[in-house]
């Protein structure tokens, strides 16, 4: 297990029928729209790039660019976590951590939407294919979200113009860093394996994540078909 | 250790002192801590972290999902076990076909299997679907109670009621059919005065209509003929005034699960 050292390579462990790699290559070669860098191949694309609306008080519009960035991604977690926690898949430590990681990052949700207000992104919808409902496939998954978590967090800090905004994302940024070693601890990888953890991009992030297929379009309930029912 | 390695070592050391010396002591004194007492506080964060946001019990909350594209549903969690039905990715009303959630099962064939409520006749009859056959989960904390012998609508939110109203059900010749069911659909801008402004679909169907268009699947739906309500006056639907059917459109997720009793 030692061996799985990155999230790319968790990933690839986590492909089955070589769809991830498919749908990342289709992702690489589309055309960079949107906030993460790209549009997300195969689903529906993140909400990312509005940045208009009332402005988060005293918050540059890089910095609320960057902190819905971040709010994608802990939606992302978020809903991992709530998902697996509701499943009633999990057990022991496992079940344990699921319910303690998913709270805080439902705080960090809360967080984000409490800052950024009318600007916030809207939650995308998740499908995160059963990987919620098998013990292996949750940890397996888990430890690939908060290594790109860490890494994302990483590697947008510098980029940030606000101290209090830098302040906060580094607060949060160790605390995804623990949950990854948590969950690296339990998946049986080792914690920490690196002298130097190195940042992700956001067009990196991107191709990740949408390599997962997690995000995906919310299915449309409503039409204007006239009814054919019993009357 | 050789002489010359030693010597390096020892001019290494003091070299070291001498930049540790340089850097921290201003003027060539020992740091104390009055040193660190004057670095600036940090600046205060921008987001109030809470604390931890711990789940609710989640007893009103019902899970639902649709078909992402046409697989069986099995008698028990394994390809191998009987197909109880064929399921379409669209329901009749061209909306995606939803499904209930009862619970999920790692079969023996290693893959994920969801137990859900079939929309097929028997009314009441439920298969496992195998959980990559299927699209995102969606929650709600709805539920919604037609009460055929009181003939009234009440939807529940978080358990409290929110919304009641007269209904029309169907006669003792087209009865509206009781059990389990879920609102899996929402129509909208029809010409269609009879079913009113608003038509939800559902996962319920008529016994005894079968050859209705389209299955005979009862739905909720406005009227043209309110003063039939409440009353036994349909094929098996359930009507509401237009006002009526019109509140509801704003409290009604679609999903949320409806029992007929």
């Amino acid at each position: 297990m030692d061996g799985v050292r990155n999230v790319d390579e968790l990933l690839a462990a986590v492909d089955r029928d070589d769809a991830v790699a498919e749908a990342r290559a289709q992702a690489e070669t589309t055309s960079r729209q949107g906030l993460l860098g790209l549009t997300l191949a195969g689903a529906g694309a993140f909400v990312l790039t509005r940045v208009g609306g009332a402005a988060a008080a005293g918050v540059s519009a890089t910095d609320v660019n960057i902190l819905n960035y971040a709010l994608t991604l802990e939606y992302l977690q978020a809903s991992f976590y709530t998902e697996a926690e509701r499943s009633g898949a999990l057990a022991g430590k496992t079940a344990q951590a699921a319910r303690v990681v998913g709270a805080t990052e439902r705080a960090h949700v809360a967080a984000f939407l409490k800052l950024l207000g009318s600007k916030a992104v809207k939650r995308p919808t998740f499908d995160f294919q059963g990987t919620t409902e098998q013990q292996r496939a949750f940890l397996k998954t888990a430890v690939a979200l908060e290594d790109l978590a860490v890494a994302a967090y990483k590697g947008q800090a510098p980029k940030l113009q606000s101290n209090a905004v830098l302040v906060a994302a580094v607060g949060i940024h160790s605390v995804e860093a623990r949950h990854a070693a948590w969950m690296r601890a339990l998946f049986g990888v080792t914690p920490a394996v690196n002298a130097f953890d190195q940042p992700a991009s956001r067009a990196s992030v991107g191709r990740i994540v949408a390599s997962t297929q997690f995000i995906v379009d919310k299915p449309r309930m409503r039409a204007r078909n006239k009814p054919k029912f019993t009357g | 250790m050789k002489r010359t390695t030693r010597l390096t070592a020892a001019l290494a050391a003091v070299t070291l002192a001498g930049l540790l010396s340089a850097g921290l002591g201003a003027g060539n004194r020992e740091p104390d801590a009055s040193d660190f007492r004057a670095l600036p506080p940090a600046p205060a964060s921008a987001l109030q972290i809470s604390r931890s946001q711990r789940l609710s019990s989640g007893r009103y909350l019902s899970r639902w999902t649709v078909v992402r594209a046409a697989t069986a549903a099995h008698a028990r969690p394994s390809a191998s076990s009987r197909v109880v039905a064929e399921l379409a990715a669209s329901a009749p009303e061209g909306t995606p076909n939803l499904l209930t959630f009862l619970q999920a099962r790692g079969g023996a064939d290693g893959a994920v299997w969801v137990e859900v409520r079939l929309p097929v006749l028997p009314n009441g009859s439920v298969g496992w679907v195998q959980r990559r056959s299927l699209g995102p989960y969606s929650t709600v904390d709805t539920h919604l109670v037609v009460d055929r012998a009181q003939l009234r609508a009440t939807l529940y939110r978080a358990g409290q009621g929110v919304f009641s109203a007269p209904v029309g059900i169907g006669t003792a010749a087209w009865p509206t059919p009781a059990g389990e069911f879920a609102v899996r659909s929402e129509l909208s801008r029809y010409a269609s005065p009879f079913y009113g402004p608003i038509s939800f679909g559902t996962t319920a169907r008529s016994a005894v209509l079968t050859d209705w268009p389209d299955g005979g699947f009862v739905g909720i739906h406005g009227t043209d003929e309110p003063w039939l309500l409440p009353g036994r006056v349909s094929h098996g639907c359930i009507r509401l005034r237009n006002r009526d059917i019109l509140r509801l459109e704003a409290l009604l997720p679609i999903g949320t699960p409806l029992t007929i009793r």
